[in-house]
């Protein structure tokens, strides 16, 4: 596949580049090195829930945790644009 | 007001809110109003488990080698996880079940009760595999002050649901009179009771589990009572669901999308519901207290446990809305609880077991040539 790429700004201080072909958005964060909050890892849980700030997120499997308005759940999504997120 | 198993009259189930509605006659899922409790339904379901497909013998012998103060966490923990799906497993039946209007939720409640009475199970195959005789563990249940508390803070809320619904259902509205106390039953005063009841059960679900959990995967980190923690693992799965679901009830109220009145009562409550939350939380650091009164464990201790219990409260509170309690607590203190409860990594299948120990009737057949090192010819 591909490589498509994103930067995704993170708690307004990490930079980083991210693969959209390759995992999560909640993969990459930890590939790169950041402190990351989950559990199920499967969109269930809700416990990687973040706000996105800006930019736009494409889903992998439907979530089944409530998703509240300017939040998303990284662990089952991957990025469809730049983003500026708070995890 | 009586209820219906079978409500004849023609309801309209897209127009009716999740409770004190009309009550369910068809049980059809062809057209629903709020679809994500058919989609926990179907996750639940797929989650399906039984107790003794878990070998938990091994954990006998690790038992034994427990220190005094570990068998008590340990045994302590089963004791209040016993006491908590002792309540869900009966509890959302009896109180909501009889006021429920739409058909995916009255099921949703069904399979998640079930699945609390799997719990249940689990705990006496670990139990009986411990102790020849494991009456006295159950018995110290409904005796043990520390045990009691929490029971008494767990149960009330729906206790008092309860009993205004039957209040509802033979008198009606208006004020009635049982054993020399009035009581005023109107729909606004039973709602406003659902929604106290919801969101102690949130707790419970959110957080009254996780010391516990937090526990076993402390012991599963050091290779010990590592049955147990498969089962614990299952258990955290399954809690992780009934927690959306009534994440999904009290965000679909507040947000207004289903019962209008119950918006104005989400509003209205909100600090009342906060507390009730606090009250858990601060409940959960009194049993961490509990549990290492007599010395930690190696890799916990109460203040690890305290802090991870506001780390989770700060989650959990997000998720309903509300600002973190604890904005200092941002960290998560106890990281390896993650990798246990990671949904993918969950074990389905004896031969798929990662915990080596667990690889239940199967052979270990790498041999290295160091194995044969005492062999002389």
């Amino acid at each position: 596949m591909t490589a498509k790429l994103f930067k995704v700004k993170v708690n307004g201080q990490h930079e980083l580049t991210v693969d959209a072909s390759e995992g999560t958005l909640l993969d990459a964060l930890e590939k790169h090195q950041l402190e990351v909050h989950y559990h199920c890892k499967s969109g269930f849980c809700g416990a990687c829930r973040s706000k996105l700030k800006s930019g736009s997120v494409r889903y992998l499997t439907d979530p089944l945790a409530y998703v509240r308005k300017g939040d998303f759940l990284p662990c089952c999504c991957v990025p469809e644009s730049d983003l500026d997120i708070e995890h | 007001m009586s209820y219906s198993t079978f409500n004849q009259e023609q309801t309209n189930p897209l127009a009716e809110p999740m409770f004190f509605g009309n009550s369910v006659n068809v049980a059809r899922y062809d057209q629903q109003k709020h679809s994500i409790f058919e989609k926990l339904i179907e996750k639940q379901i797929s989650f399906f488990w039984r107790p003794e497909e878990v070998d938990v013998s091994r954990d006998r012998v690790d038992f034994n080698k427990l220190t005094a103060s570990e068998k008590h966490v340990f045994i302590s923990n089963l004791k209040y996880q016993t006491l908590l799906d002792s309540i869900q497993g009966r509890s959302p039946n009896i109180a909501l079940l009889p006021i429920v209007s739409l058909p995916e939720l009255e099921t949703w409640i069904e399979t998640w009760s079930f699945f609390e009475t799997i719990h249940s199970r689990s705990y006496t195959h670990i139990l009986r595999n411990l102790f020849s005789d494991p009456s006295e563990i159950f018995e110290d249940i409904v005796i043990n002050d520390q045990i009691k508390l929490r029971a008494n803070d767990i149960s009330r809320y729906y206790d008092d649901l309860i009993f205004y619904t039957q209040l509802w259902q033979t008198h009606g509205e208006g004020k009635v009179t049982v054993e020399g106390v009035e009581h005023n039953v109107t729909r606004r005063e039973l709602k406003k009771k659902l929604f106290l009841c919801i969101n102690s059960v949130n707790a419970l679900e959110a957080i009254r589990f996780y010391v516990s959990f937090a526990c076993t995967f402390a012991f599963a980190e050091r290779e010990l009572m590592e049955g147990n923690a498969k089962i614990i693992r299952l258990i955290a799965r399954d809690e992780n669901v009934h927690l959306t679901s009534t994440q999904h009830m009290i965000n679909l109220w507040q947000d207004g999308e289903d019962d209008p009145e119950m918006a104005e009562i989400a509003e209205e409550l909100a600090d009342e519901a906060y507390e009730i939350f606090m009250t858990a939380v601060k409940q959960e650091k009194q049993w961490a207290h509990y549990l290492f009164k007599d010395g930690s464990m190696i890799g916990l201790n109460e203040s690890m446990l305290c802090q991870y219990v506001e780390y989770i409260a700060n989650l959990r509170m997000q998720a309903i809305g509300y600002d973190a309690p604890f904005p200092e607590r941002r960290s998560n203190p106890l990281p390896w609880m993650n990798k246990y409860l990671v949904s993918d990594n969950v074990q389905v299948a004896p031969q798929e077991a990662e915990i080596s120990s667990y690889l239940v009737g199967q052979i270990d057949s790498s041999v290295d040539a160091s194995d044969l090192g005492d062999f002389d010819l």
